[in-house]
């Protein structure tokens, strides 16, 4: 692929990398109103990266391979995020202090422009992640998602907790990073490259001399697993994510929920797409099997204990990512059938981050004693005070719970269906018995919400905009379950080819054949 | 016939569901509510009813919109369309209409009126899709819709503590028998790669030599059969979920939603006899529950759980029928007993209502007078229940019995069936027995009672925090409350659909049993039983063994309503009178007093203790293990959780440590 | 006498590179300080860093040495937000012990 095409490629990043620029000009801008118009810079260069990427989609016939998808993704659930998190610079104190006229205008302190150009910033990188077809595209990708995440987790609330999920998050990353760094290069000793197309060559040249893959080259796959591993919150990276998850603000919090996620994912798919066709070492297949068991073990268990919604919610997180890793194993899977886990993690990416971005701008939307909700008390008894907000909770947690119609019903049918064409049925059982465990604890969500005593101080936030982000993301959990064919035929083109190699991918997927995967 | 109308049944309460929803937000429609709901649920049935001749031989499936469809994968919004599924929407639609038609009246006064229909509607359209699903993946959908439903519906006065906790009870123990089903479906699709029910259960059908996995399949599905239907040991949330609204209890958890595991095996009977031990175990899990809850309802005051116990033993009845694979009769009992349950239970609303949330047997006696409609409904629904000859429950609950004798006695009698038959009979007895206890006590004997504390089963408003909306109908309650001093009768038109009801509790088992309704419809669909049947009817004492049966359980249902004539109303008057006659002789009354006591020894108490004993078991063990199995994930969770300190180098050394471990652990497997 | 660096194999570099990688992960576990925890990330990335040019030159190729120029890079983006980070930690606790950052658990 020559360098036109590779930038033809990237227009829509190129988009909002000038968003964010433009974002962090007009943030110093001396006249507030003119600084206001930050956010709707972001959301400007929101859509004309979705508009490219459309219009690409167009030219090329449909969703082909996982980087048109992704980008579609991150471009649709970024607006949403968009609109949860358009508040945030004004609720600093610094800011509107300065906003205000009570203090004087001090570039440095206003944390408008910076925001949402870190905002803009890591979407860029999860669009990049998608597009990279190198290790060093990846890892510059990986990093540019997650470097502006710890400027906006410790910058964007007045708490100390701020701070503390900041550092711990900074710290842990850097040190993951390291390890994925350590893998890569280790992958880079034992193939001599560092193309995603090279290096399945090289594999396969060591599978044709010695009928395996170099023991280095495994070492540095699974290396390069674990340290992603901490993108996505899976076990043994997962003890910074409810710390992380609790301090941020709720509209970070909800960021962090799915923009760092959907990257860790397409780089674990593009990492195992380096494995040669059809053939997975047995140490990649135990280590994916113990992560994902553990994973969701680890978070579904942990959700029981807590008090606090926000770490509810984050070990909610990292069980779901347990079960998108079960959907991992079933990767090398025919295009169309029920069994290509791709496509099953990539819509299963979709319906979890719908509904874990309506069950956080829910939090965000309310306030007791000055700080946003996140305590049980805090949304105990929500249908009396605010009955539309605890609906979209409901659906929220419902949708998280797995149960029909809602879309995360037909995630899970898709990732442990995938898996069990695979022969994973003892992981499915796994898993099944986990989301059953999870149910206590979603439902104490909904109850707390439903059958709790209101104590009347939780007050909602002003403002329109999460209220309404909540809400169309419920509503489109809800609309998804009932109607979700498009999608999920979106995500089996997209998911029904050899990913890691977008260079590659020339053809579009067959119409599917209808025939049964009996045996 | 042109089947295209039917699809609409389950979306209409949809669309009444959020119309209803809307009116919960605003005061002045809160009134619209009710009508929406009944009107959509009427109109179901409706539809149902001008469909009762015109399904075609074999079912027919409708589709309505594509909803999954992933390569072979493919689970839509169908609908399949058989006898069977007729029976269900009648029941469903009908008992339907008429208890949301006694709601519109019990709940008048509530706050949360809207946001009842709104549920119940929701309900209904669960259960239409879980009825009329065409594959089992939307049979899951409505499984889960009926579960989240009965959660909300249960958890309804969220003031009081206890309601709440059966809600989440109900829902968890929901989900243990909700994991085997979900298992069992991708296990359905793993081996016939299909989940459309009909090409599942043609494939079953077809099945030579069944595999270990396939075998597997039923043993899941019933798990997921226990868990909805309340058997053994999963049965535990059901007593627990009166809690709920009356007339919530009367559909949900009498009449529909708990037969859906029922249904679930009737309808999947070709998958349930590709193992030999399947349908045996259903039957002996049933047989099993039938005797086990029907004792512990001897010892129960509280009116509702003695329903509720009851509940549980008639389906305790119907798995047997259907494990005796005489779906026809376990599909009958599921007919007659939503008559004569709804009847009950809604009843047993009238006498709460009267007597302000008044439950405790104990605590009421002698409301003919009062009474006199619920009174005489009542003892219609109870005569029912008990198998008073000629009744609904007693031609249905005989067809079983004596298909299950069949099997014990027939050309290959298996010792087994015999001792379920004469555990069914036994059952019969103790049905009858505490039945009528219930309805001596409360109608019976000399009148008096004591009120309740609730506001007739309304929210406690004194709970609430004076918001603006609040306080008006609380000034409303207090003026009912007023209003409602004394007990009372219930208006005609809240009594209306109890005579509905009343009139199918007495003739639907006549009627459906001598047009030979029942059978063809069961037998032309998939719960259709082939071969295998002997063709020699066996013979008991000489006689046809039907005929045999009849006259055992109609003397059975005799002796027991007799017994509890005896102990709980013909003595209280006797001895009433006598103190009326011969104030002065105060002797004959504690001899009286004294022969009671020697009877109580004889018969009664050994009957008490055994209801006791089970009443220990279900509270202490199987509920404390059911409540165990909880624990596992939460003392798990306790370990978890000692690694989440909070300390940033702990957590790299987790990591770090963790890495390597796994690691190390990979590249050694591997190697 | 032969120079001993001829001897000098491609195991010698990496063994180099994985011994700074572990010695940062030792010192990032045992240091309190943030900023020396900080330098300890750098060691791993330097480790890193030696192994991928070792690499480079045992393939005779450019490619490990490209990419510990992006690496280099990435480095300081991470040590500037870094900085940025402990200024405002320690503005807020006048401390840089790591310990003092461990209120939220469980």
């Amino acid at each position: 692929m020559n360098m036109a095409e590779k930038i033809a490629g990237v227009w829509p990043e190129i988009a909002l990398l000038l968003g964010a620029a433009l974002c962090l000009l007009v943030g110093l801008a001396r006249s507030v109103a003119i600084r206001r118009f930050t956010g709707w810079i972001a959301a400007a260069s929101l859509l004309v990266a979705g508009w490219i990427v459309a219009a690409q989609v167009c030219n090329a016939g449909g969703v082909i391979g996982l980087t048109p998808y992704i980008k579609l993704a991150v471009v649709a659930v970024g607006l949403i995020l968009l609109m949860v998190a358009a508040a945030v610079p004004v609720q600093l104190k610094m800011t509107r202090d300065i906003e205000a006229g009570r203090e004087p205008f001090e570039p440095g302190l206003v944390i408008r422009g910076e925001f949402f150009a870190f905002f803009l910033f890591s979407l860029t990188g999860v669009m990049l992640t998608a597009d990279a077809s190198d290790l060093v595209w990846l890892f510059l990708a990986l990093e540019l998602t997650s470097l502006p995440t710890y400027v906006m987790v410790a910058t964007s609330r007045d708490r100390v907790e701020a701070q503390e999920s900041g550092v711990k998050y900074f710290f842990l990353g850097a040190m993951a990073a390291a390890v994925f760094l350590y893998g890569f290069a280790l992958i880079y000793g034992a193939t001599g490259q560092t193309s995603f197309s090279l290096i399945v060559d090289a594999a396969n040249q060591q599978i044709a001399a010695q009928g395996r893959i170099s023991p280095l080259l495994t070492t540095g796959i699974v290396l390069s697993l674990l340290g992603v591993a901490f993108k996505i919150a899976a076990v043994p990276m997962h003890f910074y994510a409810a710390d992380v998850y609790q301090g941020a603000t709720t509209a970070v919090t909800a960021f962090l929920a799915f923009v760092p996620k959907t990257a860790g994912f397409v780089a674990l798919i593009a990492l195992l797409g380096l494995l040669p066709d059809g053939y997975v070492p047995p140490a990649i297949t135990w280590l994916l099997w113990i992560m994902a068991a553990l994973t969701m073990t680890v978070g579904n268990v942990l959700g029981l204990m807590q008090s606090n919604v926000k770490r509810v919610l984050a070990y909610s997180s990292i069980a779901h990512s347990g079960y998108m890793l079960v959907g991992l194993l079933a990767l090398h899977g025919s295009g169309d059938a029920l069994g290509n886990g791709t496509a099953a993690i990539l819509f299963y990416l979709v319906a979890y981050g719908l509904a874990t971005i309506g069950a956080f701008a829910v939090l965000g939307s309310l306030q007791a004693r000055g700080e946003e909700a996140e305590t049980f008390d805090d949304i105990s008894g929500l249908v009396r005070t605010h009955p539309v907000l605890a609906g979209v909770m409901l659906l929220s947690v419902l949708s998280l719970l797995g149960l029909p119609p809602m879309i995360g019903f037909l995630g899970k049918i898709y990732l442990f269906g995938s898996a069990i064409q695979h022969g994973f049925v003892g992981l499915v059982v796994i898993a099944v018995l986990n989301s059953a465990v999870s149910a206590v604890y979603y439902l104490r969500i909904a109850s707390a919400c439903f059958f709790g005593d209101s104590e009347g101080h939780t007050v909602s936030t002003p403002g329109i905009s999460r209220p309404l982000a909540a809400g169309i993301a419920a509503v489109a959990a809800l609309i998804l379950g009932f109607a979700g064919g498009r999608l999920v035929s979106t995500a089996r083109d997209a998911g029904g080819f050899p990913t890691g190699r977008n260079d590659v991918v020339t053809t579009p997927s067959q119409p599917p054949a209808a025939t049964t995967a009996s045996r | 016939m042109n089947l295209d109308l039917i699809k609409f049944i389950p979306w209409l309460p949809a669309l009444a569901a959020v119309l209803c929803g809307l009116c919960c937000t605003k005061k002045a429609l809160r009134c619209l509510a009710a009508p929406i709901c009944i009107l959509s649920i009427a109109s179901g049935f409706v539809i149902a009813f001008l469909h009762r001749g015109g399904v075609p031989p074999g079912g027919a499936v409708v589709p309505f919109f594509e909803w999954i469809n992933i390569g072979g994968f493919s689970a839509n919004f169908s609908y399949f369309i058989d006898p069977l599924t007729l029976i269900m929407l009648f029941v469903v639609c009908g008992i339907g209409t008429l208890v949301a038609w006694y709601a519109a009246f019990y709940m008048k006064g509530d706050k949360g009126y809207a946001r009842f229909f709104t549920f119940v509607s929701l309900f209904i359209f669960a259960m239409t899709n879980l009825v009329m699903a065409d594959n089992l993946v939307l049979l899951y959908l409505g499984w889960e819709g009926v579960g989240l439903c009965s959660y909300l519906l249960i958890g309804y006065y969220y003031n009081k503590p206890s309601a709440v906790a059966a809600a989440k009870k109900a829902f968890i123990v929901n989900r243990i028998g909700d994991l085997g089903f979900a298992l069992g479906i991708f296990l359905v699709y793993q081996t016939f790669g299909t989940v459309s029910l009909r090409e599942a259960i043609i494939a079953a059908e077809h099945v030579s030599e069944p595999s270990t996995a396939v075998t597997l399949i039923p043993f899941l599905l019933m798990l997921g059969a226990f868990g909805k239907s309340a058997q053994l040991p999963l049965y535990v949330w059901l007593p627990d979920a009166m809690e709920g609204p009356t007339p919530v209890s009367a559909l949900i958890h009498a009449a529909t939603m708990v037969t859906a595991g029922v249904y679930m095996i009737a309808r999947l009977l070709p998958i349930f006899v590709l193992s030999p031990y399947a349908l045996p175990v259903v039957a002996v899990v049933g047989g099993l529950t039938a005797v086990f809850a029907a004792t512990i309802a001897l010892c129960q005051y509280d009116i509702k759980r003695i329903y509720a116990y009851s509940t549980i033993s008639q389906l305790g009845y119907m798995f047997l029928g259907v494990g005796a694979l005489s779906t026809v009769g376990g599909v009958f009992h599921l007919f007659t007993h939503a008559f004569f349950k709804a009847l009950l239970f809604l009843t047993a609303g009238s006498v709460m209502h009267a007597l302000a949330g008044q439950l405790d047997l104990r605590k009421m006696s002698g409301l003919r007078t009062k009474m006199p409609v619920t009174c005489w409904l009542m003892f219609v629904g109870c005569l029912a229940l008990a198998g008073f000859p000629l009744t609904a429950g007693f031609f249905s609950k005989d067809m079983i019995l004596a298909a299950v004798m069949e099997k014990g006695l027939g050309e290959h009698g298996q010792p087994l069936f015999l001792a379920l038959g004469i555990l069914g009979l036994f059952t019969a007895f103790l049905t009858a027995f505490y039945t009528f206890r219930l309805w001596f006590r409360v109608f019976m004997g000399p009148e008096q009672y004591e009120m309740g504390e609730e506001h007739h089963g309304a929210e406690e408003h004194g709970h609430d925090h004076g918001h603006g909306e609040d306080a008006k109908p609380q000034a409303a309650s207090d003026i009912k409350v007023e209003h409602h001093h004394d007990a009372h009768e219930m208006p005609l038109l809240m009594n209306l659909p109890l005579i509905v009801l009343a009139a199918g509790a007495i003739a639907a088992g006549y009627w459906a049993e001598h047009s030979g309704w029942i059978e063809s419809m069961v037998e032309s669909s998939t719960a259709a039983v082939h071969g295998g049947e002997s063709a020699h009817a066996a013979e008991l004492f000489g006689y046809h063994l039907h005929t045999a049966m009849m006259v055992i359980s109609s003397a059975i249902s005799i002796l027991g309503i007799a017994l509890a004539a005896y102990f709980h109303w013909l003595n209280r008057p006797a001895a009433d009178a006598a103190a009326r006659q011969y104030k002065s002789i105060v002797t004959l009354l504690n001899n009286k007093y004294y022969v009671d006591e020697i009877n109580d020894a004889a018969i009664v108490t050994p009957l008490r203790t055994k209801g006791e004993i089970f009443f220990a078991i279900d509270r202490l063990i199987i509920d404390a293990l059911v409540t165990l199995v909880g624990l596992v994930p939460r003392a798990l969770g306790i370990g978890a959780r000692r690694l989440q300190t909070g300390a940033l180098q702990g957590y790299g050394l987790g990591m770090a440590c963790g890495a390597a471990v796994l690691l190390l652990l990979v590249l050694f497997v591997a190697n | 006498m032969t120079d001993p660096l001829h001897s000098l194999t491609l195991a010698h570099y990496l063994f180099t590179g994985a011994v700074l990688f572990v010695l940062g992960v030792i010192g990032f576990i045992s240091r309190r300080n943030l900023i020396i925890m900080f330098l300890c990330t750098e060691m791993m990335f330097q480790g890193v860093a030696v192994t991928l040019v070792a690499f480079s030159r045992y393939h005779q190729n450019d490619t490990g040495q490209t990419f510990v120029i992006f690496l280099l890079t990435i480095a300081a983006a991470e040590a500037a937000l870094a900085l940025g980070l402990v200024v405002l930690l320690f503005r807020r606790r006048r401390t840089l012990d790591a310990q003092a950052w461990g209120e939220m658990k469980g």
